[in-house]
This record gives structure tokens, C-alpha cells and sequence, in this order.
């Protein structure tokens, strides 16, 4: 199978989460089954922030869902501090939320849009803190104050009445007010310009820092993964082909869709000299995956082997493992 | 020689709050052969700008266009629809971000793309569908004949580019403007749209405006860069020299905020304070548009408006009092390693 086993992971008890085996499948008539991601592991290690990388239909959003536990998963298990999300149900599984949190990649349609700021960040505590009932009106203002927004000014104001990246801050005081171990975030600042994009991953990097936060943040654009990210995971059509340290990938990345992704990545050199794009063709369905390694129908070093037989993780240095059956570095 | 050749072209939209300048007196000339990126965030303008040289715009959106807008010396503002068509497809070709939208969702490929053929250059079916073949092959689509007979849903995101694309180049057009083009694409299928995009226009030797939001982009594809905001061009020039050695705060600050892939890993990444500001007529103050976010800005920014204008220093023209210097461009880039 392309980017099986687990070699890469670490001893439970030196990290926060870890996520084994990962299945999710969606049914889409007929018996069929679209395997969106299919056997991923991976782990965060406390006040780790993991990069996840991977272009549209690699599952990367669909692993965030999964390990929120808003979806369905077969055959996995997700350590989250040493219980099995994936087995947990009903009030248990409720009591452990407020510790792991999300923000999403469009602030506007992921806030009540009746709903004053002030309203919006307090809803966590209405929840679960019943008790401290007093209390909530400085834990509001303090977030937000802590996330860039003054509750004088914007406290009673509505969605609309703000920007993408405003917005985003009040998604992220949101989901730090429970004071989370685990922030997962996908795509939040995909929608936004670059000017706000790097004030909220400055923001994000400070929150990280601040309160202590394990994060997996899920991106497409690789330099903003590497700036935020210890650790990165490249996912293609729902398999994982390589992880590891951030720098060290991105300066000798092993796997052949690592590298193609890095040399896609605009840079800003002029060159208009006539460079072969890094990969032909298009991501496949994952309706119905290649055999063998998904990325052999792209790839230019693909063999026979790779066709028939799904590469497993292997570790290729220090902190660097991948999928290949023909690595770049060995 | 110059193909277009824009000056002061203004477009008002109509809104609750009053009139809105999406456009605020934009001048440039574009030569034939040449590649302009025209680069700005959200709201700057920069696609209200080019649709504003086709007249794209529906009519109850546009309050007033104003401005003349030379395309091979005929002021398109001039000219009403029933001309205009004479130059949308035939002598101006546009592709859009999403090409779903663009493309029909229930008419097959072969048909929308002969039916641009047989309409603007009135061949005959058979001799429009061999061209439309001979299109496909162009942009790079396998198998064309059987290709033909498929609906958009059938091709993936870049599939269907490179068929609007092929669309938009059906008449070999002189000028071709590409709004957005790969921003909802993968990035490996972005760097195979923009090398398509090169070599059509190194075949063809047709101008081309690509408007994105991107800087990476137009490193890779543009000869000159012009920068929007507000509605302005703030800074225009060859594209090494923006890129490099940009002039105007705005575009300097712009480019610093930008992770690099070569950066190291947690640097941080220097910001720009507040927002555009609001393009409704009567709040428009004065001066520079950048001025309140801009670090440089003195009295003279808040009360007069700085022309587009070029100085001693070279070739690259800037709309801005007081602009970066060669000595100015040593703290940001070591902002950026930092």
C-alpha cells in the first residue's frame, strides 16, 4: 500500500496525539466508496505545531475532521492524551472537546451571523462554564484583547461589519477561550490577502507561544507551512508520503511529490527562462486510486514495483521519514 | 509599438453608501508582445480595471465609466455593444478565474468552441471543428477528437483552463487578459497553466495582461509589473525592478509580508497595520490612498495626492512623496531573514 506503517511515530507517551491507521470512507451510491484518506499516521508532540501539505483532494481537510471527531472513522485510533477518541462516544467524548478546538478556512460562514462578537466568543463558556456565570464578560474581553480586537469597539458588532481577517480573529478567540491543548486549523488564511495573511500567522505563532498550544495547521501554500511549522506531512490522494522536520524536508525533500510541490512553489526570482513544469497531469480521483503508490501515474521515476506494490514509511534520516520505492535521498 | 494605450480611466459603481471609484484614473500603455502583470489584494481594482478596457461590466453595476481607452488607436469607450463585439473574441481574448462559470455546463466542448469560430470567422462546421481540434491539441489536451464531444464536468480544474483558454484564443487574439487564471488550481497544475501561457505568447507574439493577486506569478510570467491600490496604480515597471527594488512603500511592504519557501522556519513575517481604505466617493480623503498604513507618510501624504511619475533613478514609475531608496531596501530584506 503507498504510504502504510508507522515507523515514523513516536513513543505515546511523548506526544499529545497520536493518530493511527486513519480510515475515513464516504459512501456515494451503489456500495462505492470514495477512501478520502486511507491508513495516515501521524503524531503531535506537546507545543508542536505539525504542517499538513497536500493539494485539493489529498484528504488533508478530511484527517482534521476526523481527528475533531466530526466524522466517522473505520479502523483507526486517535490518542488524544491517552484515550481513543476514535472509541469515545456520547457525554465522555463531550467532556473532553473543550480540549481540542478548530478554526476553519472561511471565518464568515463559520460564525452565527445574528450574533454579536462578544456573543460568538462567549458561547463556549455558556457551555461549560455554568458555574462562573461572572466571570465570562473578562474572560470575553481579555481574548479578545488577546487576539488583536478591542471589546469596546467591537464587542457588539456583527459579522458583516468586519474584514476576513477580523473575522478570523474572532474565530481564534473562539477557539482559545476553553484554553485548548490542541488548535487544528484548516486553511485559515487561504482566503485572506497577504498583508492579513501574515498579520494572523504572526497572531497564530504568538497564541501558539502564549498559551501553549499544540497545533496542526493545515495549508496548501507551502511557505506559509514552513513558517509556521516544526513538522511537516505531505498527503497525496489520501496516503501520507513523507514527514518529518520542517527544515530538513524542505531542503532535501525524499519523496518525488514532496519535491514537485516544493519546485511548483512561485518564488518571488524573476525567471521567465522555459521551465518544464515539475509534474504533468492531474491529481486522480479518489474514487479510484492508482495502484501500487497513488503518485506513480505522475511521477517520473515510477517503476513496475511501483504499480503493484504500495511503498511503506521508512525512515531516510534523523527526523525525516517517507513513501518511496524510489526515494531522492537515501 | 503600442497596442493599448490607457489614460485616466475611472469607473464608478453604484452602492447604498454613494458612488463607488473602483477605478481611480489609470493610465498605462502596453506594447505588442509584451506580458503586464497587474498585481493588488482584494478591492484594489485591479479586475474592475480590465474589465473596464472590455466593457464587461453589467450596466446597472456602472454608474459612469470615464477615460479613454486606445486599442490599436479605436477608443473602445467610444464605441457602443454592436461594435464592441467586433473586439471581444477576435481581437481581445479573456480568460476567468473559475472556468466553470465561464463554460457552459450543458454544451459540449466541441460546440463552445465552434460556435466562437463559426460566429467570428465564419467557417463552416467542418473547418471549425478542425480547428477547434488543432486548438485542443495547442493547449495541450490529449485525445482532442474524442475530447470534443465532453461536457466541463467531465475535465478537472486545469482540463478546463486549458479549454477556455483555448476558447479565449480561438480567434487569435492580439490582446489576451487573464483574470485570476490559476488561482483556484492546484500548484503543480498552476506551473503547467503558466507555462502554457508563456509559450502561446512567445508563439504567438500577442500582448497579455494576467491579473492576479499573486507576486510568485508574475515573477514567473511578466515582463512589467503594475500595482494596484485603491484603485491606483501605485507603482509600475519591469518586473525585476519592482520585484527587487520596489519603490513605493506599499509594493516594499507588500513583498516583505510574503513567506518565503526559503526562509527559515518561524521568522516572523512583517505585517502591514490596518485596511484599504473605503472607495466610497465622499469618504476619499486627498491624499495618498497607503498613507494612513504607510511608515514613510508625512503631512504632505494626508493632504496631496502623489502622482504616478518616474525619477532620475531609472525607469520605474511610482506615485509616492517620499520613495524607498536603493538604502532603503537593506532593512527589508534583512526584516525578511530575521
Amino acid at each position: 500500500m503507498a504510504g502504510s506503517g508507522t515507523a515514523h511515530l513516536r513513543a505515546p507517551e511523548d506526544v499529545l496525539l497520536r493518530v493511527e491507521g486513519l480510515e475515513v470512507q464516504f459512501p456515494f451510491g451503489r456500495g462505492q466508496y470514495v477512501h478520502a484518506v486511507s491508513d495516515v499516521s501521524f503524531d503531535l508532540a506537546r507545543g508542536e505545531t505539525l504542517g499538513l501539505v497536500g493539494e485539493s483532494g489529498s484528504g488533508k481537510s478530511t484527517t482534521a475532521l476526523a481527528v475533531m471527531r466530526l466524522l466517522r472513522t473505520s479502523a483507526s485510533s486517535i490518542h488524544f492524551d491517552g484515550t481513543d477518541l476514535a472509541t469515545t462516544e456520547g457525554e465522555e467524548l463531550r467532556k473532553l472537546r473543550p480540549r481540542f478546538q478548530m478554526i476553519f478556512q472561511d471565518p464568515a460562514s463559520s460564525v452565527n451571523p445574528r450574533r454579536t462578537v462578544s456573543q460568538i466568543v462567549a458561547e463556549p463558556l455558556k457551555l461549560w462554564r455554568r458555574d462562573a456565570r461572572d466571570g465570562w464578560k473578562d474572560t470575553v474581553a481579555e481574548m479578545l484583547d488577546a487576539v488583536g480586537l478591542d471589546v469596546e469597539a467591537t464587542g457588539d458588532r456583527r459579522a458583516h461589519e468586519f474584514s476576513g481577517g477580523q473575522l478570523q480573529r474572532v474565530c481564534i478567540a473562539r477557539a482559545l477561550v476553553m484554553q485548548p491543548e490542541l488548535l487544528v486549523a484548516d486553511e485559515p488564511v487561504s482566503a485572506l490577502d497577504v498583508s492579513i495573511q501574515a498579520q494572523i500567522v504572526n497572531l497564530l505563532k504568538d497564541m501558539k507561544d502564549r498559551y501553549g498550544l499544540t497545533m496542526l495547521f493545515i495549508a496548501h501554500d507551502l511557505a506559509v507551512v514552513k513558517n509556521i511549522s516544526n513538522r511537516v506531512a505531505v498527503m497525496y490522494v489520501g496516503k501520507l508520503c513523507e514527514i518529518g522536520d520542517v527544515e530538513r524536508i524542505y531542503a532535501r525533500p525524499a519523496h518525488p511529490y514532496t519535491r514537485a510541490l516544493l519546485d511548483s512553489s512561485p518564488r518571488l526570482r524573476v525567471d521567465r527562462s522555459e521551465v518544464a513544469p515539475a509534474v504533468t497531469g492531474d491529481i486522480p480521483s479518489p474514487a479510484n486510486p492508482p495502484s501500487g503508490c497513488r503518485f506513480h501515474t505522475r511521477c517520473p521515476h515510477a517503476t513496475d514495483v511501483c504499480r503493484r506494490e504500495e511503498p511503506v514509511m521508512r525512515q531516510v534520516a534523523a527526523d525525516q521519514f517517507m513513501a518511496c520505492h524510489h526515494p531522492l535521498v537515501d | 509599438m503600442t497596442l493599448l494605450d490607457v489614460s485616466d480611466v475611472t469607473t464608478w459603481f453604484g452602492s447604498k453608501q454613494g458612488p463607488v471609484r473602483a477605478v481611480d484614473g489609470v493610465s498605462l500603455q502596453l506594447d505588442r508582445g509584451r506580458t503586464l502583470g497587474l498585481v493588488g489584494e482584494s478591492g484594489s481594482g485591479k479586475s474592475a480595471f480590465v474589465r473596464s478596457i472590455m466593457r464587461l461590466h453589467h450596466p446597472a453595476s456602472v454608474a459612469r465609466y470615464d477615460g479613454r481607452i486606445l486599442f490599436d488607436g479605436t477608443d473602445l469607450a467610444q464605441l457602443g455593444a454592436r461594435d464592441l463585439r467586433a473586439y471581444w473574441g477576435p481581437r481581445i481574448g479573456i480568460v476567468f478565474q473559475n472556468p466553470m462559470t465561464s463554460l457552459n455546463p450543458v454544451v459540449r466542448i466541441g460546440r463552445q468552441l465552434t460556435e466562437t469560430l463559426r460566429a467570428h470567422l465564419g467557417l463552416d462546421r467542418r473547418a471549425a471543428r478542425e480547428r477547434a481540434i488543432e486548438l485542443l491539441t495547442w493547449v495541450g489536451i490529449a485525445d482532442p477528437e474524442r475530447r470534443l464531444r465532453a461536457y466541463p464536468h467531465e475535465f478537472s480544474g486545469g482540463m478546463r483552463q486549458r479549454v477556455a483558454i483555448a476558447i479565449a484564443l480561438a480567434c487569435e487574439p492580439e490582446l489576451l487578459i487573464a483574470d485570476e487564471p490559476t488561482t483556484a488550481l492546484d500548484v503543480t497544475v498552476q506551473t503547467q497553466i503558466l507555462a502554457l501561457l508563456n509559450r502561446i505568447q512567445r508563439e504567438r507574439g500577442m500582448s497579455m495582461i494576467v491579473v492576479t493577486h499573486d507576486l510568485g506569478v508574475v515573477a514567473g510570467i511578466a515582463d512589467e509589473v503594475a500595482v494596484m491600490y485603491a484603485g491606483r496604480i501605485v507603482e509600475h515597471g519591469a518586473t525585476a525592478d519592482v520585484v527587487e527594488r520596489p519603490r513605493m512603500p506599499y509594493t516594499g511592504a507588500l513583498l516583505a509580508s510574503i513567506p518565503r519557501i526559503d526562509a527559515p522556519s518561524q521568522s516572523r513575517l512583517p505585517t502591514i497595520p490596518g485596511r484599504m481604505p473605503s472607495l466610497v466617493a465622499a469618504d476619499g480623503a486627498r491624499g495618498c490612498p497607503f498613507a494612513p498604513r504607510c511608515a514613510h507618510a508625512t503631512d504632505r501624504c494626508v493632504v496631496e495626492q502623489p502622482p504616478l511619475a518616474q525619477d532620475d533613478h531609472g525607469d520605474q514609475s511610482f506615485a509616492c512623496w517620499h520613495p524607498l531608496t536603493p538604502a532603503s531596501h537593506a532593512p527589508v530584506a534583512q526584516e525578511m531573514e530575521s
